[in-house]
Formats: structure tokens, C-alpha cells, sequence
């Protein structure tokens, strides 16, 4: 039992679970979103990448509801290419985002560690572990949240949150408010001391106290907040920052970088951009360069997997992701979009704002694009597994699920 | 005797259906609608059933052991790994087809569905004695179909027309066959069809012959197809007088209820409507052409019409539903909500009235 020189840090990611999500279709009805790749890489490679960074890393954990089998073949890869151990924690049944991590504490407490991160693993930002931690053991509180400045009009789809600029003390918490609380909002990174369990095991046990108590008082048992909520569900927002706001035990850190949620296929894309933006600053030698002479014209951020062939006339970028396996043949036009493993793209084939999912085949000058709009439903086109579009096809502002052929044209519709 | 069915692909048509069970075990008036075929097949004498399949064979095989312990019929799969289209499986599972017997063997598509009347075919084999029978069927607008054209006498054919522009007949193939072993000399193992390659040759040589498909006949490949597909197999359950149909003050028309279900008073189902195994309609519901599969709960006073309802999804009180409402498995409609043609993917909770035909994923 060390001092405080060497401690160990961990960290958990939330990675959620298979009904939970479904605007992520069409493209989670082949994976799980986390293993969705943004810039070339699975979804939950990049929190798990920036918890590498954190000096005395011991462990990290991913919780979440998906089957073992999953997650196996991927966490002992990643383990074995950063050098990290990684494990994956299914769970039982919901918890609630904080009930999860105390369900899983005899693990995550392994190693005694001083200091526990928690992320999301569908935000997609810079993720500052380091700056975090840093702010974390200055303010000496239970937790510090990473948060975000935001246009007042989009701060109430999120929880927004009111520190005090002097402390960063964090005085007020609420869960997408109705009317305007604050611009700043939750970015879904945490870092905590070991006594967040003691603060959950106290919401359970309250819980619990109140569930006897029903049985004797039918008063309460018609107060609609206390119904149904079992003991051991604990969500982090309402039954934790909420309450314990205010009470110098939780701080806030602000970030400037770039920050978005990764719900929707059409976001997705747009976070794959923000990587490859990210990995122009960082490792500019993980993108691709090219003239259009021995390979093909690159502009912008793009990413192309070793394996990938493409013909040295097309031209790709800004914002290309290209995975394994892929071929792009002579001629061909891609544009902000994400062409998954296996996918043929065909002579003089366009493709801009969309995501074309594994072993697809695009036909000869065959169109598929959309508005760009990544907000909006048919903003982004989308086509699922093994679709194919024939030569000269058009597809706009479309998705597209697995196993279509798309012989005729098409604006505007969800092909089922 | 042996048979082949052909189920070959996704069924992506009968989505949001055929995302949660491969597409032939998809319900049918209460059953899996491969089990409708394999029935009949047991029927008529047929030992061995061979499924040309070209997906998800463990969800099938787990099935099928059911299905092969309770009907005594050997049931196999021969899996396909590139798409052979419409005649190449028949040259895949040629080992499973083919015995010393030499008997002719069934094919049948596994979207179909009609009152399979083999044992006449069989006679008509004979009777022929030619290398291939087909079955065919009368339909209103033939150019949607492969048109069969035959010589009026004796049944022979003589040609396929594919989606003729002009009118040629009226008949078209119903995706029943019953073929010589010698056919799968003429089938080699790539992807063929069977109607533009195989059949045009043996027409060719004068030993193709077709029959008239006797009863209704429906490809339910597609849930407008399915919903107008119960309705002619309920109709022919009652021309028969069969005791499977519901009878009852809360009754209209042809009404087929597990005898696991539960239905409140007040109701009033029918016509053309299958309750399956599991379901609970509380009191005062109104349904009509409609499928509601395993484990629903339609609350209180709902009205469903044209519909199909997928295993474990609730429709609440006060709810109405209809004009091709499709829900998958696990969907929640909630109380008081209107669906004019929702298209609904397993798994979600719809909470407002989806006021024109719409896929909510």
C-alpha cells in the first residue's frame, strides 16, 4: 500500500449495448457502434488511445451490454497493439450509468487505484485525460467533469451544468432542461476518487430505506418519483451531480477543443472528419498523400488502410476514410465519406457525403451522394452491408439496408 | 420419395419481419410458413426434405430438429456459398436428391403458398410420362410474371415468356416442380435459372409439361402478398369446414386463434385475422385482416386493420393501426397513438401517430 507517488490510474468506458441504440441503423444492425471505425479506427480505439497517454495506466475497462464474444477478438488485439491491458465487463442487467461502474467496483478497485476516469464511449472530442487529471488534483474533490461551451440553443439536449468561475465548484446540474439553464454543457468525461462508490452505495441504500418505508405509508407510495426505480439502479446525472451539486464535492474543466456526440450514422461521419482533422495535428503520418501521378490526388484529411487499392486516377478527400481491403478503381470521386472493409468502388463512380458498408460494390458512374446535412435523417447516405448499386445508378439522400441491389434510381427513401 | 425447397436469400421484402428470423420461419396463419410446405410434403409420402439455403443455417438448424422429431421427416440443408439462383442449388444438393429408386423428386419455392395438391401431381407425372412437371397458376396481370405457354390438350409446354408486353396466356409458374433425377444431368453447379435455362431446353425436346394449380395459390415474399395470402388460406380452411377456424358471438368471417391466446370480452375479430400462440387481446379491440404474431398484447380498446403485429410487441389502449402497419419484433405502440402504414424496426417504442406510410428504423 504505496503513498501517493505511484498510484495507479484506470479507466472505464461506457460502451452501451445492442437495443439500447437503434439510431445508429442501418450500420449497427452489422456492428456493435462501438467497432464502428471514425478515421480508420474502431470507435472506442480513440478514448482508449487517449487513456494510453495517461502516465500509470493500469487497467482499462469497457462496460457494456454487448455479448462477450463480441468484444473478445478486439480487446486482446487492442491489448496487444498499445500494450495496455483492456477488458470488457458485460452487464447483468441496466444499472444506470453510475450503477454499472459499482457494479463492477471489486474490479475497477483492483489494483487500488487513486484516481478513476469514466468516459462515453460515443463522444468524440480531444479527450485532455492529462489537463483533467491535473485540474482534478488541484480542486481535490470527489470528481471533476469535462464540459463544453454551446450554443444556447442546442445546450438543452444535454446536461447542462453552473460552476463557479472562481472555484469551478460545480453549484447546479440538470438533465436537458426545458427552459435555458447554461451554456455549458456535460461532455460525458469524468474523473473520480475511489469515494464515488461510497456516494452511489449511498443513493442504493437511500433507495432502499425509502422501499420499506413504502410498505408502511401508502402516501408514499403514490409519489410518481419515487415509483419502480429499483435499488441498485443509479444514474450518474440525476441520482448523483444533481444532488451533490453545490456541495464542494464535484468541479468542473473546461475544454475548447472540438466536441460532438456520435448517435447517428450521419454524425458519425462527421466524427470521422473531426479525427482525421485531429490526426492531421497530432500524426500527420497516419494519412495519405498523393499527386494524381503514382497514386492517386489527395485532398484534405484523408486515411487509406495499407491493405486498400486505389487506382492512381481517382481522386479522394477532403474527409475520406477508406478501410481494409477496399478497392477504388479508375476515375472515381470520393468526397467526405467513410468506404468500409471489402467495398469495390467501379470506374468513374462518385461518392460524397455517405457511408458505404462492407463488401459493397458501387457499379461505373454510379452517383451516390446526399445534402451533407450529418444532423438530419436522410442527411447522409447511407448504404448497409453487401449492397449493390448498378452501373449509372443514382442514390441521393438515401438508406439503403443490407443486402439490396439498387438497379433504379432513387431520392429520398429508406430502402427496407 | 425426396423434395427440395428452395429458400435461397434475405427476404429482405418481408422487413422488418425477416431482420429478426430468417424468412422461413416467418409465421403464416400461426405457423412457420416452411412448415406448411414440409407438412404437405410429409403428406404425401416424402421421407426427406433438402432446404437450399444460402444464410444463417444455425438459426434453421435448431428449427428444423424440432420440426424433424415431431414429423418424422428427415430434414437436411444444403448451403449454398455464392448464390446459384434458381436452378444451380438443385445441382448442389444433387447427392441428397438422387437414389437408386429413380423416383422423381419435389422442388417447391419456399415463398408460396397453396393447397399443395402433390398427389394429383404425381398422377399427372405419370400420366405424361414426361422428364419435368410444373405447376401453374391463373393470375390477372401476367406481365408482373414468367408466362407459361401450353398447349391446351395435353398440358405440354411450349415456351417461357418472361414479363411479356403483349398478352401470350395467363398462366404462370407457380414454383411447384416435380422433376425426373435425369434433369440434374442438365443443371451444373454455377448460378442458373431454372426457368430461362433449364426449363426452356426440356420444353424444347417436348418433355416439359404443366398443370393447372387447383385452390388459391400466393408469393408472401412481401406483406401486402401476405396479408392478401392469409385471407385466401383462411377461405380455403373453411371451404374444407376445417375446426382450426374460431367461431363465436365476437366472430366475423374466417378467424384463426391459438388455442393459447386470450381474448377479452367485448372484442370483435374478424374477418381474416390469425391470433397466434401466447397473445392477449384485452377487452374491446377490433381487429381485421390482420396477423398478430407470438406473445402480443393488444390493450383495451385498440383498433388493428390490414396489419401485421410482430412477436412480443404491445398496441396500446385506444391505439389504431392500420393500412399495411408492419411492426417488428419487440415494437411498443403506446396509448391512444395512430399508425397509417408505419413500417416499424424491432425494438422500439413508438410514442407519436405516424400520420402517412413511413420506416421508422
Amino acid at each position: 500500500m504505496g503513498g501517493s507517488e505511484e498510484r495507479v490510474v484506470v479507466a472505464v468506458i461506457m460502451v452501451g449495448g445492442p437495443t439500447k441504440g437503434t439510431r445508429f441503423r442501418p450500420l449497427s444492425l452489422n456492428t456493435p457502434k462501438p467497432l464502428f471505425p471514425l478515421a480508420g479506427q474502431p470507435m472506442v480505439n480513440h478514448p482508449i488511445s487517449a487513456c494510453k497517454r495517461i502516465p500509470n495506466l493500469a487497467q482499462i475497462y469497457l462496460i457494456g451490454f454487448y455479448e462477450e464474444r463480441e468484444f473478445a477478438l478486439f480487446v486482446s488485439s487492442i491489448s496487444n497493439e498499445l500494450r495496455v491491458p483492456v477488458r470488457y465487463l458485460k452487464e447483468d442487467k441496466p444499472h444506470g450509468s453510475a450503477g454499472g461502474l459499482y457494479n463492477f467496483r471489486d474490479q475497477i478497485m483492483e489494483e487500488s487505484p487513486s484516481h478513476i476516469f469514466l468516459l462515453n464511449c460515443d463522444v468524440c472530442c480531444s479527450f485532455p485525460l492529462a489537463d483533467l487529471l491535473e485540474a482534478h488534483m488541484s480542486y481535490r474533490g470527489m470528481g471533476t467533469i469535462l464540459v463544453i461551451k454551446v450554443s444556447p440553443e442546442s445546450a438543452n439536449q444535454f446536461g447542462e451544468l453552473v460552476a463557479d468561475p472562481v472555484t469551478n465548484e460545480l453549484l447546479h446540474y440538470t438533465e436537458k432542461p426545458e427552459t435555458f439553464v447554461s451554456d455549458r454543457i456535460n461532455c460525458g468525461v469524468y474523473i473520480f476518487t475511489p469515494d464515488i462508490f461510497t456516494a452511489i452505495q449511498g443513493v442504493s441504500s437511500q433507495r432502499k430505506d425509502r422501499a420499506t418505508l413504502r410498505r408502511v405509508s401508502s402516501f408514499e407510495a403514490l409519489q410518481p418519483a419515487n415509483r419502480s426505480l429499483p435499488s441498485d439502479f443509479v444514474r450518474l446525472d440525476q441520482d448523483i451531480l444533481s444532488p451533490l451539486a453545490g456541495k464542494k464535492q464535484f468541479y468542473v474543466y473546461e475544454t475548447t477543443d472540438y466536441w460532438e456526440q456520435i448517435k447517428t450514422p450521419g454524425m458519425s461521419l462527421k466524427c470521422s472528419g473531426l479525427y482525421l482533422a485531429q490526426f492531421r495535428r497530432t500524426s500527420p503520418d497516419l494519412l495519405a498523400s498523393g499527386d494524381g501521378t503514382k497514386n492517386a490526388a489527395i485532398s484534405g484529411n484523408v486515411y487509406i488502410h495499407p491493405s486498400a487499392k486505389v487506382h492512381p486516377t481517382a481522386k479522394i478527400g477532403p474527409n475520406a476514410s477508406i478501410s481494409a481491403n477496399a478497392r477504388i478503381g479508375a476515375g472515381v470521386r470520393l468526397v467526405n465519406c467513410i468506404i468500409l472493409d471489402d467495398v469495390e468502388v467501379k470506374e468513374n463512380a462518385v461518392v460524397i457525403h455517405a457511408i458505404v458498408g462492407w463488401k459493397s460494390s458501387i457499379g461505373r458512374w454510379s452517383r451516390v451522394q446526399a445534402s451533407g446535412d450529418h444532423n438530419t435523417k436522410l442527411g447522409v447516405t447511407i448504404l448497409g452491408e453487401s449492397v449493390t448499386v448498378e452501373d449509372e445508378v443514382v442514390v441521393i439522400n438515401s438508406i439503403v439496408l443490407p443486402n439490396k441491389t439498387m438497379n433504379v434510381s432513387v431520392q429520398e427513401e429508406i430502402i427496407l | 420419395m425426396k423434395a427440395l425447397i428452395l429458400v435461397g436469400g434475405f427476404g429482405t421484402r418481408l422487413r422488418p419481419l425477416t431482420l429478426s428470423v430468417p424468412k422461413p420461419l416467418v409465421d403464416f396463419a400461426n405457423k412457420p410458413m416452411i412448415l406448411h410446405q414440409i407438412e404437405a410434403l410429409k403428406a404425401i409420402g416424402v421421407t426427406e426434405v433438402v432446404l437450399a439455403i444460402n444464410y444463417q443455417p444455425e438459426v434453421m438448424l435448431n428449427f428444423l430438429k424440432d420440426f424433424e422429431t415431431k414429423l418424422e421427416i428427415k430434414i437436411t440443408c444444403s448451403q449454398e456459398t455464392e448464390p446459384l439462383g434458381t436452378a444451380g442449388p438443385l445441382a448442389l444438393a444433387r447427392d441428397k436428391l438422387i437414389d437408386k429408386s429413380g423416383e422423381p423428386f419435389f422442388v417447391l419455392n419456399s415463398d408460396v403458398i397453396s393447397e399443395y395438391p402433390l398427389k394429383e401431381m404425381i398422377e399427372f407425372h405419370k400420366s405424361h410420362g414426361g422428364e419435368a412437371s410444373i405447376m401453374v397458376t391463373k393470375v390477372d396481370e401476367p406481365s408482373k410474371y414468367g408466362v407459361v405457354v401450353t398447349e391446351e390438350s395435353t398440358g405440354k409446354v411450349e415456351r417461357f415468356v418472361e414479363k411479356p408486353k403483349l398478352f401470350v396466356g395467363n398462366k404462370i409458374n407457380a414454383g411447384i416442380y416435380l422433376l425426373n433425377p435425369s434433369v440434374l444431368d442438365r443443371i451444373q453447379l454455377r448460378p442458373t435459372s431454372i426457368e430461362k435455362e433449364v426449363f426452356p431446353e426440356i420444353a424444347a425436346k417436348g418433355k416439359l409439361y404443366a398443370m393447372v394449380l387447383p385452390g388459391f395459390w400466393m408469393d408472401i415474399g412481401q406483406p401486402r402478398d401476405y396479408i392478401t395470402g392469409l385471407r385466401l388460406y383462411l377461405d380455403s380452411l373453411r371451404k374444407k369446414a376445417s375446426p382450426k377456424l374460431a367461431s363465436g358471438t365476437h366472430i366475423i368471417g374466417n378467424v384463426l386463434v391459438d388455442e393459447s391466446a386470450k381474448i377479452g370480452e367485448g372484442c370483435l375479430i374478424g374477418p381474416d385475422v390469425a391470433i397466434g400462440p401466447d397473445c392477449v387481446v384485452e377487452p374491446g379491440v377490433r381487429l381485421s385482416c390482420c396477423t398478430v404474431m407470438r406473445g402480443v398484447r393488444i390493450k383495451k380498446h385498440a383498433c388493428i386493420s390490414s396489419s401485421i403485429i410482430g412477436w412480443h410487441s404491445t398496441v396500446g389502449q385506444w391505439a389504431r393501426v392500420e393500412n399495411m402497419t408492419i411492426l417488428g419484433e419487440d415494437v411498443h405502440v403506446c396509448d391512444e397513438i395512430y399508425s397509417n402504414g408505419g413500417v416499424v424496426l424491432p425494438h422500439k417504442e413508438i410514442k407519436s401517430s405516424i400520420l402517412k406510410p413511413e420506416i421508422v428504423m
